[in-house]
């Protein structure tokens, strides 16, 4: 029999807020275990916990971006479930009045994966297992998240990834989260069932959870495909259960049999206030909300002129992005901007991690004043290249390192000269370039560039020395 | 209803708690009494969480909630001073296997 799978992704995002969803620690990665702890974060009896109001504020924005409905009341609720990760033996989390609904993430090929709702809630303390112990660090315990949860329209492994990429890369640029899989901060967890293929109920699903990159989501759910359909197909039947997927040995298996969510007992915590969100300020903060990816990247191609693969590689880092339009704003062409940026920015940047962060030494206003010296013709590419790589090192201005009288320009009539006296020079060259070795040019390249001192405009070149060799 | 010797004694151990006799007689009524104070509450509210939601009906502004500013933690001693068996950790038992 020929199945189709359903699929919908749950995804955690840790909201770069300074501090905690209930208390004031501080919400910084690392430090020892239990240092950024308070009576709130690990559950004492008769501490108050007190929602922060940037919580509420990111949560509208991530909301908005993905083209959220977002609810004017709203309130905290207890999730129960006894597990040490919370001191508690309960979450704060909300149930049936989250901040956000009813949104939607565009595909590149057009289809919606619709977003169910985004809700707040206090991430759990991180366990390590050691022989008769469970040792237990609440330094993450409270940190604030979002959870987003997509409605079951993931039809492949492959939309999963552009889902999860794409919800990485907006919340990234609204500034909400740094979205770092391998860090925890992003986390997905793929509900997923077969079904026979035309037909329309749903199948038993199972949930992996935790998968810690976009890569791992195509393996994890190409893993658990391959398992249920072999259950399905051996007559057997896929029991409801969450399951781990271990990326090391590439295998997927049954963590514990799963809960229904009457086993939580929700209900609303008596410690916290009901909050409202106004409608001016969603409809503010709406107004307020960055060039979303799509848009920008859209704006690359129709606007700017730039070939879709180029667009994409400098989109999908905001800060690069920002960087490229800060630079254009200031004068520079965007092609030249925009390659520059990949064959010389990129190479001194090894880790997308780092690309990420783009901490490079030059201002965008510092690469204009280069970029506009290649796009008047005033230096060629490699030395554009060249200088953009001193200049990285040193972070100074490009005047630093080219002088007015080297881009003076060579004019028509003087490089045309040089060029004859290139050919002159190098007879043999000629001779073997017209017997048709092609390669044999670059000789009378080298020459010019050497007479000129690396300043002639090698389209021109290849163009004048062509038309002499005839 | 009445907390039983039995049902105090297992409470004080899932709590890491050690009582003398004395204290344990003493905290048993103080726990009965708090439970009758809960079956009060019990008793006050019919209905479901609807009906909970209305006697909090007071919402705050969102910008009434707390500014996101970091304030010291406690001291990592501090915060495990009732710990046992501790490494700058909370410990239980393991609990997977």
């Amino acid at each position: 029999m020929k199945y189709e799978m359903v699929c919908g992704i749950e995804t955690h995002i840790e909201l770069a807020t300074a501090t905690k969803i209930f208390c004031n620690c501080t919400t910084a990665f690392g430090g020892s275990p239990n240092t950024h702890c308070c009576p709130v974060c690990t559950g004492q009896p008769g501490s108050l916990p007190i929602l922060n109001r940037k919580v509420v504020e990111y949560a509208v924005r991530a909301g908005l971006a993905v083209n959220c409905t977002i609810n004017n009341n709203s309130h905290m609720d207890r999730k129960n479930y006894v597990y040490p990760d919370l001191p508690k033996a309960y979450q704060i989390s909300q149930f049936d009045e989250p901040v956000c609904e009813n949104g939607y993430i565009t595909l590149d090929s057009g289809k919606k994966i619709g977003i169910t709702r985004i809700h707040i809630e206090e991430d759990a303390g991180k366990l390590v297992h050691e022989a008769g112990s469970t040792f237990i660090d609440y330094n993450r315990g409270g940190v604030p998240l979002i959870e987003i949860v997509s409605e079951p329209d993931i039809s492949t492994p492959e939309e999963a990834r552009e889902y999860a990429e794409k919800l990485q890369l907006i919340m990234r640029y609204v500034g909400v989260s740094d979205c770092k899989m391998q860090e925890g901060s992003m986390r997905c967890d793929v509900n997923l069932s077969l079904r026979p293929a035309g037909t329309t109920e749903f199948g038993t699903r199972t949930e992996t959870k935790n998968i810690n990159s976009l890569s791992n989501i195509v393996k994890a759910m190409n893993k658990e495909i391959e398992r249920q359909e072999d259950l399905l197909e051996s007559g057997g039947h896929v029991v409801q259960a969450t399951m781990r997927y271990d990326a090391n040995t590439d295998e997927i298996y049954p963590m514990r049999t799963k809960e229904n969510s009457d086993d939580y007992r929700y209900f609303p915590d008596p410690d916290i206030l009901r909050f409202t969100i106004p409608q001016d300020f969603v409809d503010k903060t709406k107004a307020e909300l960055p060039e979303l990816p799509d848009a920008k990247l859209k704006r690359y191609v129709d606007e700017l002129g730039l070939p879709e693969v180029t667009a994409r590689e400098i989109y999908k880092y905001r800060r690069v992005s920002e960087f490229l339009d800060a630079a254009v704003a200031n004068g520079a062409g965007a092609k030249n901007t925009a390659n520059l940026i990949i064959g010389g920015i990129y190479s001194t940047l090894e880790t997308e991690e780092d690309k990420e962060k783009f901490n490079i030494k030059i201002s965008p206003k510092q690469m204009a004043e280069l970029v506009k010296l290649m796009d008047g013709k005033k230096i060629n590419k490699n030395k554009g290249q060249e200088t953009l790589l001193k200049m990285l090192e040193s972070g100074k201005d490009v005047s630093e390192y080219i002088k007015a009288e080297d881009t003076a320009g060579i004019s028509d009539a003087e490089l045309e000269k040089i060029c004859a006296a290139a050919a002159e020079a190098n007879a043999d060259a000629v001779e073997q370039v017209r017997a048709g070795n092609d390669k044999a040019i670059n000789v009378i390249f080298g020459y010019v560039m050497r007479e000129t001192r690396g300043k002639a405009d090698m389209g021109k070149v290849n163009r004048i020395i062509r038309q002499l060799i005839g | 209803m009445a907390l039983s010797k039995e049902e105090f004694e297992k409470l004080a151990v899932l709590s890491r708690l050690r009582f003398s006799d004395e204290e344990a007689e003493t905290f048993r009524n103080e726990m009965d009494d708090i439970i009758a104070f809960a079956d009060t509450i019990n008793n006050a509210v019919s209905g479901g969480t609807d009906d909970i939601k209305n006697i909090s009906e007071n919402a705050v502004v969102y910008t009434e909630l707390r500014a996101d500013e970091v304030v010291d933690s406690l001291p990592n001693e501090k915060i495990l001073s009732n710990v046992e068996g501790s490494k700058g950790f909370f410990s239980v038992k393991r609990c997977v296997k």
